[in-house]
């Protein structure tokens, strides 16, 4: 795999998995 | 019948329940098999852009649409479009029958989606009974995969008997977590069923991708370059305009928008109970199935077996083959391969009842709450209907009624019910007091950009894939041009029965609310 490869798994994968894991975050603390 | 006075309405045991529940129903076959094929045919890390800007431009906006619409026919004590879509335009007396695609697509698609779960609960099952061992090739494979479709006789199977049998099961489970409810059936089972379709999906992942490079001979089919065949971007594709298509088509199918289930799912939430962030966070959970893992097992597992070519070939012959053929051919050359079959299967088999029980449900809860039956009657009378609309899938496959099914229950439907939510939401609702709805009891603050995207860009999106799709597809299959002469009049009885079903569902619309007028006016 070339280096604009693995940038491009790199970034979705963190952005996704962040994105997920701010919003479980947040879900959890507020309450319902 | 059971009626009379009417139950107290049901609601959800907690927020995270809800949350799975529309993650469950947005999680499905195509994050495993149709999100690789796509990004492996459409320009691989270069997919990923207009992946992206369609989840931000359609996917999302679209999700929060639904939950916050959903939410506000809730609170008047209507859980499904036709209802839910006239307290949104109260004035107009004719929109209640464009909610019949609400529940028409959703029944249509339950119909043949039942039917393919049942294969995946069969695979299990062979996996760990070495069913299909003897198939060595993809040609063998294909074959006993026809066989148990009943579309040929074989050496493996005679009937479609086998099939017809785990349909069955398949289709009873279905039909029994529908029965129990919404907080002990459908809550209970996509709480626990997501959290072992994530374990099953990461140990295969973790398995996949420490396969390395199996074939001495073939040091370049690494996983290394399995994962590059799907990531390193091909920038030429971004200048085609079927590859935006695609994405935004991957991200349209892939969160479950535009069928009317998740209408339903947040019918049942409180006024105040948040659904911005609640939206968002569903949303996140199906990319996380989606490219993470989904994008990490089916394309490197090929890769490294049948290399660059026999991998691009395998990506044009669809989804399909890619779970039934190739990867059962992939896990039979792994250390304890049928245990990662059964795992592979069994996933698959979890993310499809986690669908298609979201799938009944607007039917099941139109006839709760439009003609006052509890919700046992009711999932007993959607089990008879679906139940004989399943023979066709099952007996006239080889004739293409699955595919007829999907086109116009799953494709076509799909659309043109989200143009119509958008349209409702941010146009007849109006964007201020659609703002105001949506940010009622939200976690998080919804950038303002959203307003213009809603509005403008979102319906523009829909309507360019509509246009789109009608040309290139649409026009054709309606003038059966790409149908064999021989199928032709079993497409035709397809499309007169589905026909039948979407004007059963419009009188049942029709009498619902003569018997709610009438009800009203004794009062």
């Amino acid at each position: 795999m070339t280096v604009t490869g693995w940038t491009f798994l790199a970034v979705s994968w963190s952005t996704i998995l962040g994105l997920a894991l701010f919003c479980f975050y947040r879900t959890l603390r507020k309450k319902s | 019948m059971a009626q009379g006075r009417k139950a107290p309405r049901e609601a959800w045991g907690s927020r995270l329940g809800v949350i799975l529940a529309v993650a469950g129903s947005a999680i499905g076959l195509g994050n495993f098999l149709r999100f690789p094929v796509q990004a492996a045919n459409n320009g691989g890390g270069a997919f990923m852009i207009p992946y992206f800007i369609s989840f931000l431009l359609l996917g999302l906006p679209l999700m929060w649409i639904e939950w916050t619409i959903g939410r506000f026919g809730g609170g008047f004590e209507r859980s499904t479009a036709p209802g839910i879509f006239e307290t949104v335009w109260q004035k107009n007396r004719f929109i209640k029958y464009f909610g019949v695609i609400g529940i028409f697509g959703p029944t249509v698609i339950f119909t043949y989606y039942t039917f393919v779960e049942s294969w995946l609960l069969g695979y299990s099952v062979f996996a760990l009974t070495g069913k299909y061992a003897s198939c060595t090739d993809q040609t063998s494979m294909a074959a006993f995969l026809q066989g148990y479709q009943g579309l040929v006789q074989n050496e493996h199977f005679s009937s479609v008997s086998t099939a017809y049998l785990f349909f069955l099961i398949a289709f009873g489970l279905n039909i029994l977590v529908v029965w129990i409810g919404l907080r002990g059936g459908i809550e209970r089972v996509c709480k626990y069923g997501l959290l072992v379709l994530f374990i099953f999906a990461v140990v295969i992942m973790i398995r996949v991708l420490t396969l390395g490079s199996p074939d001495p001979a073939k040091p370049e089919w690494s996983i290394n370059n399995g994962l590059g065949f799907l990531w390193n971007p091909q920038w030429n594709k971004l200048k085609e305009a079927k590859v935006w298509l695609a994405a935004a088509g991957q991200i349209f199918f892939t969160l479950s928008v535009g069928f009317g289930v998740i209408l339903t799912y947040a019918s049942y939430l409180r006024k105040r109970d948040d659904v911005a962030l609640s939206g968002l966070t569903a949303a996140t959970t199906n990319e996380v199935a989606e490219v993470i893992l989904g994008g990490s097992i089916v394309i490197p597992a090929a890769f490294v077996f049948f290399g660059p070519h026999g991998t691009m070939e395998i990506a044009k012959g669809g989804a399909f083959d890619l779970g039934f053929v190739t990867m059962p051919l992939v896990l039979q050359q792994v250390a304890f391969g049928e245990i990662f079959a059964f795992l592979w299967f069994f996933l698959l088999f979890i993310a499809g009842v986690t669908s298609s029980i979201s799938l009944a449900l607007p039917a099941v809860v139109f006839l709760q709450d439009e003609f006052n039956l509890d919700r046992k009657t009711a999932s007993i009378l959607f089990a008879v209907v679906t139940f004989n609309l399943c023979q066709i899938v099952i007996f006239f496959n080889g004739q293409g009624s699955l595919a007829e099914m999907d086109f116009w229950g799953g494709t076509f439907c799909v659309v043109v019910f989200a143009l119509i939510e958008v349209i409702l939401f941010a146009w007849v609702f109006g964007m201020d007091k659609a703002w105001g709805e949506l940010h009622s009891g939200s976690g998080i603050h919804i950038p303002r950009v959203y307003r213009f995207i809603i509005k403008y860009v979102t319906p523009i999106f829909l309507l360019l894939i509509l246009g789109y799709w009608f040309v290139q597809e649409g026009w054709p299959t309606l003038l059966l041009e790409k149908t064999p002469t021989e199928k032709v009049p079993f497409v035709i009885g397809v499309r007169v029965l589905m026909v039948d079903l979407f004007a059963a569902l419009a009188f049942l619309v029709w009498l619902a609310w003569r018997k709610r007028e009438n009800r009203e006016a004794t009062k």
